[in-house]
């Protein structure tokens, strides 16, 4: 115990006593987030129940030198709620009031505790949806979804957190309560609100975000589709692109990921196929039967093996079933697992594929892949088995498919973060000056650096003195983007 | 009086002698794109140096099959909008200016946006990637080249809307989409008071608008735009005109240009950009002492222009409502606030400023009375 009797008379004070939690066996139950690897117990976790709390338990901080980390349900697969030694875990579960649903001007304002799906719960009497849908949704935190700017399937024609966030109420690391955004997308100067969203964590803590709601869409038509190759399905996904098609969702499940899934939950996929597409259209009836038509039409001239149709509601919810079960079921075909997250161009998806499907060989690891093909989100998972001890060979893996991603174009992360996992690796994607710009936009926010620190930019306690040396960018290699 | 009078001129071509132009002048400098919003903000303060971005043009890489483009800043959207039309591609956005020439950096710079930011958000939105260079020579890149992309702060953000005062947008990223195949838009006669109501009805109902504007020609006229396939729209159409009554009727696409034209405003007057809760628009603008006004009642964007003797009291009759204020062309010397009472953020604004232009050198003045001289 480093936090002396001071420090935690001035958080019982700040909160009611009963929400500071100090013993030992209860704080261990905030040690990790979704990434349970890397482990920390906090000193203290504060359980604030409203927004002047959490500004007063922040003072407190701001006035000691106290590093705080937020936290949500902490599903983050990147570290990023890793509480920080001799600091305390501010968690926003408390904090969990619909405050309101406008039904009319198409927005809700919520305290950062609910729950993703219970935005959509209160806003679906209305005819209302709130869009971006992590599939962790049923337990993950719009306060977490803000930090991480998280995804989801239909994050390809709706966009992601950050473009269905108006505004959010932030606790500044000084304790000061201040509004980014406002109730339109016009701001006055910068777009704070938008360097917020995104920054896991690291700027201040939101106790308020406003949420545009969108209206249910009139149809919806979802298909699940076999092909002989994963190359087969990635043409058909260019080709709906090049349709000028903008589908609601486009996501793609390989051999090993299907067996996971239907092992778990028997959603009716085809066992053995060497790759599944789920793409679904919506939007106004008579658009999307037509549109629909032209994605059938697609599959089959690429050598479509099944064509399933979702005729019901029921059929459509076991096809996303299947494929939001995925991630989790891969558990009941390997003891353990890496998530990776990187994105590469869409159009490089079939050549990734194949560069991860030879790494998995050379490592002697089997790779299952579940991602969003319509944006190039991968989610490749690396099987291991610690009992076996191949713990370091999956982590080296997993690591090297996350900096081809950024080889390829594309970037260490799509929705899961950087986190304590990435930061590492930072340099490989962004060069000195960059990450340089970016500690003095975190330091504009945060002077004394106590806003859980050491996540998202490497420091030389974390990575060693010498971070990663930064490697030309492959896009700069090929003269497409300058650095000087 | 304009700060730039008597100021030397600099016009880099590339991305380097946007450094070098930077790091060879000492005092202030004005960023410069088309001009097309030159006196947009507060008023500049004298500079020495104009840093002219219409240098930095042409596209850099444009990857038909994953809809993104990398554009040289300088490059007027119009122009790229021309280059990307074969590929039936382009970046979702109108704001009234792209036909003046408006650069992309200065799009951006300005948070500029039109109607269509009812469903594609504003550049803010459509931004993926940028490379600035800051007061002290620094050259940073943010974000990428693929649609989603976490890592790291997203440095567009602090550069949309910051009116060429944080830093020199020399390159920017934008994600594509499908150039609609049909396109309609549908006018109804219709007073500022009862527009707020039948806009609600379009947007609680299945029509998925593309835009949905008021404007105060002709006495009043609420414009819908759809969007979508030719052989589907005609239906979806007969549905808007059937649900606003026998007075809805199509109308020639120009009437975009008109309303336009209202955004933009004439030289006498003041110009005065609006944010706010979109059901509050129609009653805020009935206080407002308008004589041209567009009022985008889906996304709570408004353009109105005023009496020069009206904008001190318009900045706080919005700020009232809970919205935002900016105040845009002007005529020259009329001494205008151009901003209203400051933002609860104005503490983050300021430090950000101090951390990447300490010495206040890019676009003094632009964000008085917040910030008067070095942050
Ligand atoms: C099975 C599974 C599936 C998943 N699927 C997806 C997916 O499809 N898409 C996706 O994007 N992610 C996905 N995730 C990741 C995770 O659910 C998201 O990152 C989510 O947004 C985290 O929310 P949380 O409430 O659990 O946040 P936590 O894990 O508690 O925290 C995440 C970060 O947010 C910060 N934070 C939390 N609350 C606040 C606050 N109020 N203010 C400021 N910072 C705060 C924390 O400090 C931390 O840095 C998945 C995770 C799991 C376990």
């Amino acid at each position: 115990m480093t936090l002396d009797g001071v420090v935690r008379r001035a958080f019982e004070e700040a909160l009611d006593p009963r929400d500071v939690i100090c013993d030992e066996v209860r704080c261990r139950a905030y040690e990790c987030d979704g990434l349970t690897g890397y482990r920390v117990v906090p000193e203290l976790v504060l359980l604030p129940r409203d927004a002047a709390q959490v500004a007063a338990a922040v003072r407190v901080c701001a006035e000691h030198a106290v590093p705080f980390v937020a936290r949500g349900a902490g599903t983050g697969l990147s570290g990023g709620a890793l509480p920080v030694a001799d600091g305390v875990v501010i968690s926003l579960a408390r904090l969990k009031r619909v405050l309101e649903v406008d039904p009319v001007d198409r927005l809700a304002v919520v305290e950062p505790g609910v729950t993703n799906l219970e935005i959509t719960a209160a806003a679906a009497p209305h005819g209302l949806y709130y869009a971006p849908d992590p599939s962790s949704q049923q337990v993950c935190t719009i306060g977490g979804n803000v930090a991480e700017n998280s995804g989801g399937a239909h994050c390809l024609k709706y966009g992601f957190t950050t473009n269905h966030v108006l505004s959010c109420e932030v606790v500044l690391p000084d304790g000061s309560l201040v509004t980014l955004g406002g109730d339109s997308g016009e701001q006055a100067g910068p777009d704070l609100r938008g360097v917020f969203l995104g920054s896991e964590g690291t700027l201040g803590i939101t106790t308020k975000i406003t949420v545009r709601l969108l209206r249910t869409p009139e149809s919806v038509r979802t298909l699940l589709a076999d092909f002989p190759s994963v190359t087969a399905a990635g043409d058909v996904v260019s080709d709906v692109v090049a349709a000028g098609i903008v589908p609601a969702a486009v996501e793609m499940m390989d051999t090993l990921a299907i067996e996971a899934a239907e092992q778990a939950v028997h959603a009716g996929y085809t066992l053995g196929t060497p790759a599944a597409l789920v793409v679904e259209l919506d939007g106004p009836e008579a658009e999307c039967d037509v549109q629909f038509e032209q994605v059938k039409e697609i599959c089959e001239r690429h050598g479509c093996t099944r064509l399933h149709i979702a005729g019901s509601a029921e059929e459509r919810a076991a096809i996303w079933r299947g494929r939001k079960a995925a991630f989790a079921a891969v558990g009941r075909i390997s003891p353990d697992y890496f998530v990776q997250d990187g994105v590469v161009p869409r159009t490089r998806l079939a050549e990734v594929l194949g560069r991860i499907a030879e790494m998995g060989d050379e490592a002697g690891l089997r790779v299952a892949n579940v991602f969003h093909a319509g944006d190039g989100n991968l989610h490749p998972l690396v099987l291991y088995s610690a009992a076996a001890g191949e713990t370091e060979r999956a982590e080296h893996l997993s690591g090297a498919i996350a900096e081809l991603c950024v080889e390829l174009g594309g970037s260490l992360s799509g929705e899961h973060g950087i986190g304590t996992d990435k930061a590492c690796s930072m340099p490989k994607m962004f060069g000195e000056e960059d990450l340089e710009t970016m500690r003095r936009v975190r330091s504009a926010f945060d002077p004394a650096g106590i806003c859980n620190p050491g996540k998202v930019l490497p420091t030389p306690r974390l990575c060693g003195e010498r971070p990663g040396r930064y490697r030309p960018h492959a896009l700069e290699e090929a003269g497409v983007i300058e650095r000087l | 009086m304009s700060g730039t009078t008597g100021s030397t001129s600099v016009r880099p071509t590339d991305l380097k002698a946007v450094r070098d132009a930077v790091l060879d002048t000492a005092g202030p400098i004005a960023i410069a794109g088309a001009g097309t919003a030159a006196d947009w903000a507060g008023d500049l303060d004298p500079v020495d140096t104009v840093l002219d971005t219409t240098g930095l043009t042409g596209v850099i890489t444009h990857n038909p099959g994953d809809m993104t483009v990398a554009v040289r800043a300088g490059t007027p959207l119009r122009a790229l909008q021309d280059e990307l039309s074969p590929h039936g591609q382009h970046v979702s956005f109108d704001a009234a200016r792209v036909a003046d020439g408006a650069t992309v950096g200065g799009l951006v710079a300005t948070a500029d946006a039109g109607p269509a930011a009812l469903v594609f958000g504003s550049l803010r939105d459509l931004v993926i990637g940028v490379t600035i260079v800051l007061a002290d020579g620094s050259v940073a890149r943010g974000g990428g080249h693929v649609i989603k992309n976490v890592a790291g702060y997203d440095l567009a953000k602090v550069l949309h809307g910051s009116y060429g005062a944080f830093g020199v947008l020399a390159e920017v990223v934008l994600r594509l989409h499908p150039v609609p195949r049909a396109s309609t838009t549908i006018a109804l006669p219709c007073p500022l008071e009862g527009a707020g109501e039948r806009a609600a009805r379009i947007l609680g109902g299945p029509y998925e608008p593309a835009a949905l504007e008021w404007v105060s020609d002709d006495g009043g006229r609420l414009l819908v735009r759809l969007e979508g396939t030719r052989d589907a729209l005609p239906a979806r159409a007969e549905r808007i005109r059937e649900l606003l009554g026998p007075e809805a009727a199509d109308t020639p696409d120009d009437v975009w240009e008109r309303h336009a034209g209202l955004v933009r405003g004439s030289a006498e007057g003041a110009v005065l950009r609006i944010g706010a809760r979109p059901s509050r628009l129609p009653d805020l603008l009935s206080r407002l002492r308008w004589r041209t006004a567009t009022a985008g009642l889906g996304s709570g964007a408004a353009t109105v222009e005023l009496p020069v003797d009206a904008v001190v009291e318009a900045h706080g009759l919005v700020h009232e409502a809970g919205g935002t204020s900016v105040l845009r062309r002007r005529p020259d010397g009329a001494g205008l606030p151009g901003w209203g009472p400051p933002l609860s953020a104005l503490a983050v604004l300021t430090a950000l400023k101090r951390e990447l232009d300490p010495e206040g050198r890019f676009g003094p003045g632009r964000f008085s009375p917040w910030i008067q001289g070095a942050p």
